[in-house]
């Protein structure tokens, strides 16, 4: 019983950064209709800049909210990127964010290294499980709930919700569609830069975490089709708990099978209801 | 308030406005009149900068505001928060109270989902969100499209109040009827080209227009 | 109208192997001899090379293919490489005769693709691209923990490859085969592209619904190109396997696909020429730098910053400013 506590906390802990990720995928997305394909970078960027931050000796919290502030100023350049030049389409843009994917590689051998980092969390554990995960998941609850605010409750929120809703409406009253897009990769960033922060301590990260974070995030998103908030931490969260499960009760090697699986589930039955759609 | 000289758009060889040239005077209403594919959105589109002219000129003063053709409103958000957005340029103007006493109508709708409306309220919500700008011209892109008569008649009744306020109006149409009764001069664009011009009554009894526009036997 | 078509395609398959129709052009026959007698002139290690960028190249000229003609980003092509690696590896390890293993190995990754491609093939764009990601992650993950595959060590000790009693043990031996293989991949690419396949669909790539009005059955001529590009794949598997002797799951990473559509989009997506451009462009260009980056003095880092940096900013660059990529670019402005 008190295996089974065990791995559900863990599972939602690390189910909370696949929610967070997944998060980002979705405002970049809603927005731009790009999907991010460096999603999985921020989270390890931030989680190498808290480790050189640390080692300057900064304190704790300060070394996490500065290095979520980076990531998040890592996304806008990313936008900028992918985005800035007229005419680009969401394919297109796509593409792009797979070579930043790749170049933040070069960054981050450059700067880290290509071995494994980490960084201490919070210590002990409360109730047989490492209080680590409580703040992951205290944290993601409020990060998350912001973020809902933000979208519901402020005009800059609304403007991006109509960005993503009819971009051709957003200029028509004036609301910078460009500016709008750029904004939801900074937040996207800053949500994937949160969800390496949080989960370095209990999960080393090198310079190609990203690609299962990616996934991950993905996946967790895809349930909502990339659109929905509520949908996408949910999967976040099921995964998470999930992957424990199986990682706990059968074997670890079918752990990063799940969410693969998963995906793919979803994806195709998607895809063969629309299949039945357009044929009746 | 709206000046336009010989105007000329083309996507890429095909030329979709030809030399156009029109006015629309301080606080006047001007009809645009014409049949589908004459180029009536893309002027549109060229006056709100979202389409460059390939040749002429278009001068603007004051404040402009589209009620765009398919309304456009944002479908998940309230008819409140539509409103509020309409006024997005100005951030002290956001208060969206005057525009319920304007568009009574709209009151009982404020905290629906706009995407949720009938089409006629859906008209009257992007009117209220144009309006929210504060504009001294308001372009309307096919107001009466798809609406019942006796909602088209409610829309007309407000133009009209806001066009006695002193609002100049260029009013897309292409019920010409509706378009000649209620502004005073009027254009007709065919194939990218202003083929007839002058006051409504003048327009309303030549041959031609009668003809094609307002289905009489010429 | 049927009748036609059947004519059409015994023409089209007749033709594959001659050289009597219009296609073949004479700067392509030219562009072989020249490139035949460059492995005479390299140095071991640069015959090495000249290899991994062969077996590249049939890599990419089916991804550009599929990219190009289908429409879709594809992020799992490596895959497809290492199924018919494994495939040729492990049934020469069980004492089949090398040739037959080889012919196995484009065989294989055919039919798993064709057998992925009914369900994932209804996916679009980004969809397609995160499917044929995950489908190669969990190949990796199956490969990594099967006995029968040797789990992360992979297989070793693979025989060389043999035809009719000639024993290819030597780096120009497999430089020729590799000449041979993107020569006849070329060929098969090019018949594909000329053909009613190819027609319908360019037909599909400016748009979907008018290329289903008319009745281009685009369901099967999609799976037909992401077989046949699995196919071009496998085969470069299956020559790799034999070239190196020993084959891992880490030789495949997701990386792999990835350098395979950065090949492809620099070149030109659906042009071949652009797919043997972009596959030699990038690879002569890693391996400069390469040698550059393991000078004494540099840091051991420096390979992998510098060519990771590359892939990156060339496709960025190319994606961004010359999107139609650098050949159809080039043959249009000449």
């Amino acid at each position: 019983m008190a295996e089974l506590l065990q791995y559900l906390v863990t599972g939602v802990g690390i189910g909370c950064a696949y929610a967070l990720t997944g998060s980002g995928l979705v405002v970049i997305y809603r927005v731009t209709r790009v999907v991010n394909f460096a999603q999985g970078s921020f989270a390890v960027l931030a989680a190498l800049t808290v480790t050189t931050l640390l080692g300057a000796g900064l304190p704790h919290g300060l070394a996490e909210i500065l290095a979520v502030l980076v990531a998040g100023l890592i996304g806008l350049l990313c936008g900028l990127v992918a985005t800035g030049k007229p005419g680009t389409t969401p394919q297109t843009a796509l593409i792009v964010t797979l070579g930043l994917g790749v170049l933040a590689y070069a960054v981050e051998i450059l700067f880290w290294g290509d071995q494994p980092r980490s960084f201490a969390g919070l210590a002990g554990s409360t109730g047989g499980v490492q209080t680590h995960y409580l703040l992951i998941i205290g944290v993601t609850a409020v990060v998350l709930a912001a973020t809902a605010l933000l979208f519901a409750r402020t005009d800059l929120g609304r403007a991006l919700t109509a960005t993503a809703a009819d971009p051709y409406a957003a200029r028509i009253v004036g609301i910078d569609v460009l500016r709008m897009g750029l904004l939801a990769f900074a937040v996207g960033g800053a949500l994937g830069g949160l969800a390496g922060v949080l989960i370095t301590p209990v999960q080393q990260v090198s310079f190609d975490s990203d690609v299962a974070l990616v996934v991950n995030g993905f996946s967790a998103a895809i349930l909502g089709n990339l659109t929905r908030p509520a949908l996408t931490l949910a999967g976040g969260l099921l995964l998470g708990v999930v992957q424990a499960l199986v990682g706990g009760y059968l074997s670890t090697s079918y752990q990063s099978e799940v969410a693969l699986i998963f995906m793919l589930a979803v994806l195709v039955a998607r895809a063969g209801r629309r299949g039945v759609l357009e044929a009746a | 308030m709206i000046e336009v000289e010989g105007l000329t758009v083309r996507y890429g060889v095909a030329t979709a406005l030809d030399e156009v040239s029109l006015e629309v005077r301080d606080g006047e209403m001007v009809a645009l009149i014409g049949p589908n594919g004459a180029g009536k959105s893309t002027l549109v589109n060229t006056l709100f900068g979202i389409l460059r002219p390939a040749a002429g000129r278009v001068t603007t003063t004051g404040r402009l505001a589209l009620v765009p053709e398919g309304r456009h409103l944002f479908a998940p958000l309230t008819v409140d928060d539509n409103l509020r957005l309409g006024a997005w340029r100005d951030r002290k103007g956001r208060d969206t109270g005057p525009i319920y006493e304007l568009l009574p109508e709209l009151v009982p709708l404020r905290k629906r989902p706009a995407g949720r409306l009938s089409g006629g309220q859906q008209q009257m919500v992007a009117l209220g969100r144009a309006l929210m700008a504060r504009p001294d011209v308001l372009v309307i892109d096919e107001m009466s499209l798809g609406l019942a008569p006796l909602v088209v008649e409610t829309l007309a009744g407000h133009l009209r109040d806001r066009h006695a306020e002193g609002l100049a109006v260029l009013l897309i149409e292409q019920n010409a009827r509706l378009a000649l009764d209620l502004c005073s001069r009027a254009y007709v664009l065919e194939a990218g080209r202003v083929v007839a011009e002058g006051p409504s009554a003048e327009l309303a009894g030549s041959a031609g227009v009668a003809a094609a526009y307002l289905g009489l036997e010429a | 109208m049927t009748e036609r078509s059947e004519r059409h395609d015994r023409v089209f398959w007749s033709s594959l192997f001659s050289s009597r129709q219009d296609g073949i052009r004479w700067w392509w026959i030219a562009g072989a001899l020249i490139v035949s007698a460059v492995p005479l002139l390299l140095a071991p290690g640069q015959l090495t090379t000249f290899v991994l960028l062969g077996l590249s190249a049939m890599a990419v000229v089916g991804l550009s293919l599929l990219m190009g003609y289908a429409g879709q980003v594809s992020l799992g092509q490596a895959s497809f490489t290492a199924i018919g690696a494994y495939t040729s590896g492990l049934l020469a390890l069980h004492h089949t005769p090398p040739l037959l293993a080889l012919l196995a190995a484009p065989i294989v990754a055919a039919l798993a693709a064709a057998g992925v491609g009914v369900p994932i093939l209804r996916l679009r764009g980004h969809q397609l691209a995160f499917a044929t990601l995950a489908l190669q992650l969990i190949l990796l993950s199956v490969l990594g923990d099967a006995d029968w595959a040797g789990g992360a060590v992979g297989l070793q000790g693979l025989p060389y490859l043999s035809i009719g009693g000639f024993e290819l043990d030597a780096d120009l031996d497999y430089a020729y085969l590799v000449l041979a293989g993107v020569l006849l991949v070329s060929l098969i690419a090019h018949r594909l592209v000329r053909s009613r396949v190819g027609r319908g669909l360019r037909a599909l790539a400016t748009g979907e619904t008018a290329a289903e009005a008319s009745g281009v059955p685009v369901g099967a001529y999609r799976l037909l190109v992401f077989a046949v590009s699995a196919a071009f794949a496998g085969l470069a598997g299956g020559i790799y396997s034999f070239f190196l002797g020993y084959l891992a799951p880490g030789s495949f990473p997701v990386l792999l696909s990835i350098e395979y559509v950065v090949m492809a989009v620099v070149g030109g997506l659906g042009s071949i020429g652009g797919a043997l451009l972009g596959a030699a462009l990038i690879t002569v260009v890693v391996q400069l730098l390469t040698t550059l980056a393991t000078q004494p003095g540099m840091p051991s880092y420096a390979p992998s910053v510098l060519s990771y940096a590359v892939y990156a900013l060339l496709l960025i660059a190319v994606v961004l400013f010359v999107p139609k990529g650098i050949v159809p670019t080039l043959r249009r402005s000449s």
